[in-house]
């Protein structure tokens, strides 16, 4: 069947469809939090000091491989500043994942969480997944969040907690793939619990095919 | 964003005032919520036309691959139904997809955990759901739509693709077998797809009323309900989104999701939009949810536009064929209703000088008897609408001419017709028309009728006004101008029909020769003899006689005259009789139509002698009085002879 499939797609549609799940993942928080550096250092690994606001919306795509399955991930990344607001919660709708991002050394961003979350509460689906991402963990000179207000104020908001530094490269990875794993894990608890209402929604297309199928046996 | 807290506060904070006075403090804005307005709707006006640009460019860059991945989710969809559609068992004594019996020399079966249809080992695949530790097995059709259902992202959606799929997949345009597909399965689902319409609509209506008149595909449709019961939930859980159960939302709320940023974009630059609070936010939301009608609104009007553009061609088409019907109508009238047709115009006009005005002079040439009519100008109004009736000419202008009646006797030998002058109100016409053989007798008796018309190509020829003057009125040997309102037409007297009609007009030559002892007769000439061919001309030739003759020696005859109302013979006759006799006899003159292979018409005649009247009774004592003198005279031809026969 996979042969068959590359012969008659071609090759640019065998790559295309060189992936099992499309993910689509958010990065919101306050301004000048970080939020492009870490994509940036996730999807090609490099990263720039000077900061250059982000104008509205971008997204990158990447490709990972994650328990035996290969996933495709469309991270958007959205401009913390509030004149922008209107154009980015429009893609909180589409998102099944969002990486709510602040800055350690940063009391405002930090506080600034709850009122991120209420936004993502507001526009985005209920079945989303969020991760506290506390960026630039490798200025320890300048914190002025402890480690620990992040991590109770995720419990209390129901979220993962990491901390993280996108200049020197510190939890990046393992954010994205813990927030791949929370979402295949809803994708299979969605799937079994959905069990009844997807049975009963089964037995329409049954009953049409009942009459079908006697039919078949009256021509025989 | 201190606003957004603000709208939160009163759900979950005990101490309002303190977290936004500390908020506040920290985030500089000063302790106005009016001033902090201020400053966002300012920011919220400053978005450039760089910014734009930027932002236009992702989301174009995002429909890109919003594209590429709406074709795979329709080929995984295309594969499950292929699937599907090869199961050749009934599920029950024989495997679901390849059809091998079940029994005791048959295989083993095991039950789908999903279809609960029976299934041999190798169609199956083994599962372990959930927290049982029993083995639980699916059919391969029920396992691929386990794996759509993940691939599509429909578990995150809501949306099961059995139902969505096919009906967006028949909207691809590049791929012809998803499109044939997706026009069977409909058929053969019509329950589940029409109680998932029915679904939405409810929940439309319930929306907003005027939603539910949109015209809009079933998949948008669905988008709105879904979002909408979204909202609902999560304004009633006050925050606590729970999930919701609906089975009917679609992943094409993607593309929703996709064209709603645009329109914000465009929004964000043409108007001063901001959020103050959490319900300005919950009513930008709706706006957004509001947006695509608004397109599709729009887009009704344009199809609406160009439905107006498509009469337009009809209307003129129809108007050309109510001028040709009028014209072939127009045509089909016989003579009398035409005559008629332009009293009723006249009964319209309310005033009679609005008809316009005539400049003309008259001048008698006694010793000629021709009578000069002369058509200077004429200053004409402006056609209009009469009731029911459409004007003269479409451009507002008319091609007159001039036409001249010597009443009574109206018979084509005394109508002359200037020449016709186009597109003009005031035509200068500076035409002659002349009248030959007029004898003083006409000038009492006779009216001239000057009529003006308007001559139309594919309608009879209008009318437009008319003028009479009494040629008595007039004086021999003296031009006399006239400028004469035209009044509507007057009703032609048919009295003066029924008497003789004239036949046009004869000049005769006498003269009584004492040297040969005989009548001289000359028949010099005619004019304005009606028309008896077709042509509209006679080929007119004259007969005189001498009567009584008991042996018909006295018959004389002109030549013929070829292909006219005005000929001219200057033939002399002569008849041997003496000065005594003749006081007794009356010579008869007669004028025929010549025609080849038929007998001649009969034009006119006229009869001088003893016992003739008026004018010929005059010419003829002249002659006996005055021996050896030639005299000549104009004489009216006439359509009935007393004692003359048609017998040529």
């Amino acid at each position: 069947m996979a042969s068959a499939n590359d012969a008659r797609y071609g090759q640019k549609d065998s790559a295309e469809q060189n992936f099992d799940y499309m993910f689509k993942v958010l990065i919101i928080g306050n301004s000048s939090v970080g939020k492009t550096s870490f994509l940036f250092r996730y999807a090609d690994d490099s990263f720039t000091p000077a900061f250059v606001s982000t104008v509205g919306i971008d997204f990158k795509v990447k490709t990972i491989y994650r328990n035996d399955k290969r996933i495709k991930l469309q991270i958007w990344d959205t401009a913390g500043q509030e004149r922008y607001r209107t154009i980015t919660t429009a893609y909180y709708r589409g998102a099944m994942g969002f990486i709510l991002m602040y800055d350690i050394t940063n009391e405002d961003s930090f506080n600034a969480v709850q009122d991120w979350s209420t936004q993502i509460k507001t526009y985005s689906w209920d079945n989303a997944q969020v991760l506290l991402v506390g960026n630039k963990c490798d200025m320890e000179d300048e914190r002025v969040v402890a480690g620990q207000r992040g991590r109770q104020l995720s419990e209390q908001l129901g979220f993962e907690f990491f901390e993280a530094s996108a200049k020197d490269n510190i939890n990046v990875k393992q954010t994205f793939e813990r927030l791949v794993d929370v979402i295949c894990e809803r994708m299979s608890e969605n799937l079994e619990s959905a069990d009844p209402s997807m049975t009963g929604n089964k037995l329409g297309p049954e009953l049409s095919e009942q009459p079908q199928r006697s039919h078949k046996d009256c021509a025989c | 964003m201190t606003d957004t807290m603000f709208g939160s506060e009163n759900e979950q904070w005990v101490c309002p005032n303190d977290r936004q006075l500390m908020l506040r403090a920290k985030l500089h804005t000063g302790w106005s919520i009016h001033t902090f307005q201020s400053e966002r709707q300012r920011k919220a006006q400053a978005l450039e036309k760089r910014e734009l640009d930027l932002i236009m460019s992702v989301i174009h860059r995002a429909e890109q691959l919003e594209l590429i991945e709406q074709h795979r989710i329709g080929r995984l969809v295309e594969r499950l139904d292929n699937m599907r559609s090869s199961a050749m068992g009934n599920g029950l004594s024989q495997c679901l997809l390849c059809g091998e019996v079940f029994g005791l020399l048959g295989s083993s079966s095991v039950l789908c955990l999903d279809c609960c249809m029976k299934v041999c080992t190798k169609c199956g695949i083994e599962t372990t759901a959930g927290g049982q530790k029993r083995t639980q097995w699916l059919c391969k059709i029920c396992s691929e739509q386990r794996e759509v259902w993940k691939r599509s992202g429909a578990w995150f959606y809501k949306a099961l693709p059995k139902h969505i799929r096919p009906i967006k997949d028949s909207i691809l345009d590049n791929r012809k077998p998803v499109i044939e597909r997706g026009e069977q399965l409909p058929v053969a689902r019509s329950a589940p797809i029409s109680y998932t319409w029915a679904q939405s609509r409810v929940y439309l209506s319930e929306s907003d009323g005027s939603d539910a008149e949109l015209s809009e595909c079933s998949s948008d449709r669905k988008t709105f309900a879904s979002e909408t019961n979204q909202r609902r939930d999560s304004e009633s859980s006050g925050g606590q989104v729970q999930t919701p159960q609906s089975s009917f939302t679609s992943p094409t709320r993607g593309n929703v999701h996709i064209e709603s940023p645009s329109s914000l974009v465009s929004e964000q630059s043409s108007s001063s939009s901001f959020n103050p609070g959490l319900e300005d936010e919950v009513i930008d939301h709706s706006r957004t949810l509001l947006t695509p009608p608004a397109l599709s609104r729009a887009g009704s009007l344009r199809s609406s536009s160009t439905s107006q553009k498509s009469e337009g061609p009809q209307a003129d088409a129809n108007r050309d064929e109510d001028d040709l019907d009028q014209a072939f109508g127009a045509t089909a009238l016989v003579a009398s209703k035409k005559e008629e047709e332009p009293d009723v115009e006249g009964y319209d006009s309310d005033d009679s000088t609005t008809l316009g005005t005539l400049d003309f002079s008259l001048l008698y040439d006694q010793e000629n008897n021709a009578l000069h009519c002369t058509i200077n100008k004429a200053k004409l109004p402006v056609p209009r609408y009469k009731k029911g009736l459409k004007p003269m000419d479409h451009n507002g202008l008319s091609d007159p001419y001039v036409k001249l009646h010597l009443l009574p006797g109206a018979s084509k030998a005394n109508k002359l017709r200037t020449k016709t002058l186009r597109n003009t109100l005031n035509p200068v016409w500076s035409e002659t028309l002349t009248y030959y053989g007029i004898t003083d007798e006409d000038m009492v008796r006779k009216t001239l009728r000057i009529s003006v018309c308007d001559e139309d190509k594919f309608r009879h020829n209008e009318f437009i006004g008319e003028t009479r003057i009494p040629l008595k009125k007039l004086k021999p040997n003296q031009t006399k101008n006239f400028s004469n309102c035209l009044e509507k037409q007057l009703p032609i007297d048919k009295t003066d029909d029924k008497s003789l009609e004239e036949r046009g007009r004869i000049m005769i030559s006498l003269k009584y020769s004492s040297q040969k002892s005989g009548l001289v007769v000359g028949i010099i000439r005619c004019a304005h003899l009606a028309a008896m061919d077709a042509n509209g001309f006679s080929d007119p030739y004259v007969k005189t006689y001498l009567k009584p003759d008991e042996n018909k020696k006295s018959k004389h005859k002109t030549a013929v005259k070829k292909k006219t109302l005005n000929p001219e013979f200057n033939e002399e006759f002569f008849y041997e009789i003496k000065y005594a006799d003749l006081s007794k006899k009356t010579l008869e003159v007669t004028v025929w139509d010549y025609d080849i292979g038929k007998s001649n018409d009969f034009i006119g005649g006229v009869s001088l002698g003893i016992n003739a009247s008026g004018e010929r009774l005059k010419h003829w004592f002249d002659c006996l009085k005055n021996k050896d003198k030639k005299i000549e005279r104009w004489h009216t031809l006439t359509n009935e002879l007393p004692g003359s026969g048609y017998n040529d």
